[in-house]
């Protein structure tokens, strides 16, 4: 009986449809996207962190609207729309009033980088056994 | 024909999609990559592309910076993941905006639009440019509106303003409309009298009443001066 190759699914928290077609199948362009990812976010929420610290809303608005970007890359588009949320929220609010929001977001992005590192080996088992 | 772009995008994921999906679509050669305003602004002073996949936010100018300082009009894709910018997008004449993160679908939809606008433009272009239409220094054009050719005295002319696909001519009579770029009537109004200030307007400079700050006041009509093209027109002005 021949070998049928299974395709890729992606974990349920992310939007599997999205990604199906984003990558259209190219497993490996996906394993590069996600390796990016994990390199790219804890330097960009640095940024976020300090921006925080410094209690610079308009600076903490931008970093956020950068790692909303990756997160939407990489399949969160839900946790993509509550970045937007806050950084909307960082032109009209007032730092107090986003503390607990802050906080929120920071719990949800550590969620998803475990997730993707998972998702991220995976890939990489995916892409040698198929390669 | 491949149109030649470049990629002003401080977001090296989001640069890599780009880069991917112009190979992928076989229609858009990259010519670069840039990660701020001030680097795409210092390879377009000496190099020209078709097209700019430009994003609004990044460390130092905005996306719409770059765009003021334009000395040439390219066509503009901006990419950006906040919908907000698209009434910013309406004012500044861009060709398509693209909401990251966006698909191959998506984008390729957007390539295909732009092409059949450039094979569009051209087409109309061709029959002018061997009819025994007036050459440059002829004092009226002949412009396609109303589905006729109506002759325009260039003396009448006050300025063109760039509308997407279509070029409106304001004369105190009226005002004119007619499928073309901007880039086309620039080549026919050739001459001293009419000076390219802004990325989306030409202006008869005979016809300017006063310059406030960087705006042109022509009968009533306020036409903004462009970064990048303050310098030409304060030598081509003489202004002191």
């Amino acid at each position: 009986m021949a070998n049928i190759r299974i395709g890729f699914v992606f974990d349920e928290s992310l939007n599997a449809a999205f990604l199906a077609e984003l990558f259209d199948g190219d497993t490996i362009y996906a394993e590069t996207v996600f390796e990016d990812f994990l390199r790219d976010l804890p330097v960009y929420w640095q940024r976020v962190d300090a921006a925080f610290g410094n209690e610079n809303l308009p600076v903490l608005g931008t970093c956020v609207h950068t790692c909303k970007t990756l997160f939407g890359y990489v399949g969160f588009t839900d946790l993509q729309e509550l970045c937007q949320q806050f950084e909307n929220k960082c032109s009209v609010s007032r730092m107090d009033d986003l503390r607990d929001e802050y906080h929120l977001l920071t719990e949800r992005k550590e969620k998803a980088q475990r997730v993707i590192e998972k998702e991220y080996n995976r890939l990489r088992e995916y892409n040698e056994a198929n390669g | 024909m491949k149109l030649s772009c470049i990629i002003v995008e401080d977001i090296q994921i989001a640069a890599d999609f780009l880069r991917k999906f112009c190979e992928k679509s076989d229609m858009v050669e990259v010519k670069g990559h840039f990660l701020n305003v001030a680097d795409a602004l210092e390879y377009l002073d000496h190099e020209r592309v078709d097209l700019l996949f430009l994003d609004i936010e990044m460390p130092g100018a905005s996306g719409f910076d770059l765009l003021d300082s334009l000395t040439y009009s390219p066509k503009i894709i901006l990419t950006t993941s906040k919908t907000e910018y698209a009434f910013n997008a309406f004012q500044y004449h861009v060709d398509d905006y693209l909401k990251k993160p966006f698909t191959f679908k998506r984008f390729q939809e957007s390539i295909q639009k732009l092409q059949q606008k450039v094979s569009a433009a051209q087409a109309l272009a061709a029959p002018a440019a061997t009819s025994p239409a007036p050459s440059s220094d002829t004092d009226f054009l002949f412009i396609k509106a109303e589905d006729k050719l109506i002759k325009l005295k260039k003396d009448d002319i006050l300025f063109l303003e760039s509308m997407r696909d279509y070029v409106k001519f304001v004369t105190p009579a009226r005002n004119y409309i007619t499928y073309s770029t901007l880039k086309n009537m620039e080549e026919k109004l050739i001459g001293p009298n009419f000076l390219k200030v802004h990325r989306s307007y030409i202006v008869n400079i005979t016809k300017i009443d006063d310059i406030r700050g960087n705006t042109i006041y022509l009968l009533g009509n306020q036409i903004p001066i462009g970064k990048g093209h303050r310098d030409e027109v304060a030598s081509r002005l003489n202004i002191l």
